[in-house]
């Protein structure tokens, strides 16, 4: 923990009851924060403030088929979590197939996540405080050097991520890239799987929950539903 | 019901353009119908032919009728009309004879023309002739035209008939005539053959030759009496015109009508075309909602349950998929130089 605190790119552990060090947000990036338009903000707002409350800290975004707006939603989650909350938020990208955040972030040749999970570097070390204040960000890597396993990924939660208050991990479709989904349920806390409103076909969901297996605890996530006041209609808050 | 109700709330977009765009097009096809429609129409009286007067059928004089003079006059308008030569014969009279010379298949124009006479029985002796035409003066032409044919046509079937028949009688008057000098022959010969006093059996036979003698003269008289009459009667009938008289003879109009009825028809068929699209549309989409994610639907995929909902967004002018580009920019911007000042603090320690 003190290396971490040494390297000063990576917040300091929750566990000392401290706030995770960060850089203050300048008047610019406050202003910049702020011309994120209001609909956005509240798009994810809500989302955020629901998963702040339900006490879940590590979470993982996936989905049955590619394109249902994983990406967008773990980004857009992570940006309002750190907005919402005091300590630090990590937005881990681990889309081992399509690593568009990666891509967004110019990071396509950055060491990340799977350097971690190789054993040749850790979160302290690659983690990349974002634009926003509180909030790092975690390339996917050299996607050659390792791949998910459970081991890696319990080694990875437990060495590096207690430092954050909250980690968000977008994850790769669940039908097309099984392998690299399935070794992460076991280390989150909560596992989302991401629909788009009248548009995923829900055989191929069930299909993918199937696949994730009864023991894992999943939520569901509707995406660009056209009307979010009748259909926000949470079942359970556990 | 609320369901159907969602998904038409939901492709209102759809429906609302689709249903205007169908009625429309049904109203416009409509008035343009009734305002270039023009319909001229006859009215005809007709009566039964005398039965005195009537040629008779050969075949089966005593045919019963069932039908009305009006109904029957009507129908046998309507099939004259329905012929090519009858046809053909009417639109040369009037101002269409350039339009079916010019015509590259005469048959399919003049079936077109066909479907445009509207023949009626108004009553038991009244028939109304009608055709309806996008130009004012073409209509009362031809229902004029279609009436002088069939007067004439009518007229010369008569003759023909009258003469078949009158040559018919004449046949047969020439063999009662042969029968009848027989007859004459053989009572002069019997008369000459018995000078004295008859027996009761000479009288009975002598008699039974004058009885054959009166029955050929009375054919005779019969057979010449249908000859005359066969002669004579399509001449009084022709003369009389009383069978088929045009009481309201067709008139060009000056105002559009006689498209009321296909007016409504095209706008009635544009508007069930247009329900019947928007309730294809909105059970389709309630089908395909039934079968993809959707927030009602998702308790089937029990013990995994809606956590939240995410509302579709957009940004400033930009389109929806977007979105993660822009907040990718909100949240990478500075990533390089953030990473930088991580360097210069990593340095500086």
């Amino acid at each position: 923990m003190r290396d971490l605190a040494l390297s000063g790119s990576v917040p300091h552990a929750k566990r000392n009851g401290a706030p995770p060090r960060q850089h203050a947000p300048s008047a610019d990036e406050l202003a910049s924060w702020v011309s994120l338009t209001a609909p956005v903000a509240g798009a994810f707002d809500a989302l955020a403030s629901r998963i702040d409350s339900s006490g879940v800290r590590i979470l993982g975004f996936t989905s049955a088929l590619s394109g249902e707006g994983v990406s967008t939603i773990a980004l857009g989650t992570a940006l309002a979590l750190a907005a919402l909350r005091r300590d630090a938020v990590l937005l881990v990208d681990a889309n081992w197939i399509q690593p568009s955040l990666t891509s967004d972030a110019h990071l396509g040749s950055a060491r990340g996540l799977a350097e971690c999970l190789g054993s040749d570097a850790s979160v302290a070390a690659v983690a990349r405080p974002a634009s926003r204040p509180r909030l790092w960000f975690l390339p996917v890597g050299d996607r050659q050097l390792a791949r998910p396993s459970l081991r890696a990924l319990e080694s990875f939660v437990a060495d590096g991520l207690d430092a954050f208050g909250a980690v968000v991990v977008d994850l790769p479709a669940l039908l097309p890239a099984e392998q690299f989904v399935v070794p992460w349920p076991p280390v989150l806390d909560q596992l989302f799987v991401v629909l788009r409103d009248a548009a995923t076909p829900l055989a191929l969901v069930r299909q993918a929950l199937e696949k994730l297996g009864s023991h894992v605890a999943t939520q569901l996530v509707l995406n660009r539903a056209s009307a979010p006041e009748a259909r926000f209609r949470p079942t359970d808050r556990r | 019901m609320r369901p159907y109700v969602s998904t038409a709330r939901r492709y209102l977009w759809v429906l609302v353009p689709m249903l205007a765009l169908v009625w429309g097009a049904g109203l416009a096809a409509g008035y343009v119908e009734y305002t270039t429609t023009y319909e001229a129409q006859a009215q005809v009286w007709v009566l039964r032919v005398s039965q005195d007067l009537a040629i008779p059928n050969p075949d089966d004089p005593n045919v019963p009728v069932v039908q009305t003079v009006g109904a029957q006059q009507a129908e046998l308008l309507g099939q004259l009309l329905r012929t090519k030569s009858v046809l053909r014969d009417v639109v040369q009279r009037t101002s269409l004879r350039a339009a079916l010379a010019a015509a590259p298949d005469e048959s399919g124009y003049l079936t077109q023309i066909a479907k445009h006479f509207k023949i009626q029985a108004l009553g038991t002796n009244l028939v109304s002739v009608a055709f309806t035409a996008h130009d004012p003066k073409t209509p009362a032409e031809m229902v004029n035209a279609a009436l002088a044919v069939r007067s004439e046509r009518v007229a010369q079937a008569r003759i023909a008939g009258s003469s078949a028949l009158s040559a018919l009688y004449r046949r047969e008057f020439e063999i009662a005539q042969g029968q009848a000098l027989a007859a004459q022959r053989q009572l002069d010969d019997f008369n000459a053959s018995h000078t004295g006093q008859l027996s009761a059996d000479e009288i009975h036979q002598q008699s039974l030759l004058k009885l054959a003698v009166d029955l050929a003269q009375g054919r005779l008289v019969n057979l010449q009496n249908r000859i005359d009459d066969t002669d004579v009667a399509p001449a009084l009938v022709d003369m009389s015109g009383i069978e088929f008289q045009v009481v309201d003879p067709a008139q060009a109009e000056t105002s559009p009508s006689g498209g009321t009825r296909t007016a409504a028809t095209l706008a009635g068929i544009a508007f069930v075309v247009g329900c019947a699209l928007a309730c294809l549309l909105v059970l389709c989409g309630t089908f395909l909602a039934n079968r993809f994610a959707a927030s009602t639907d998702l308790a089937t995929l029990a013990p995994a349950k809606l956590f939240a909902a995410v509302p579709q967004v957009g940004v400033k002018d930009q389109a929806r998929r977007d979105l993660r580009r822009t907040l990718a920019a909100e949240a990478f911007s500075n990533i390089d130089t953030a990473e930088s000042r991580m360097a210069s603090e990593s340095r500086g320690r």
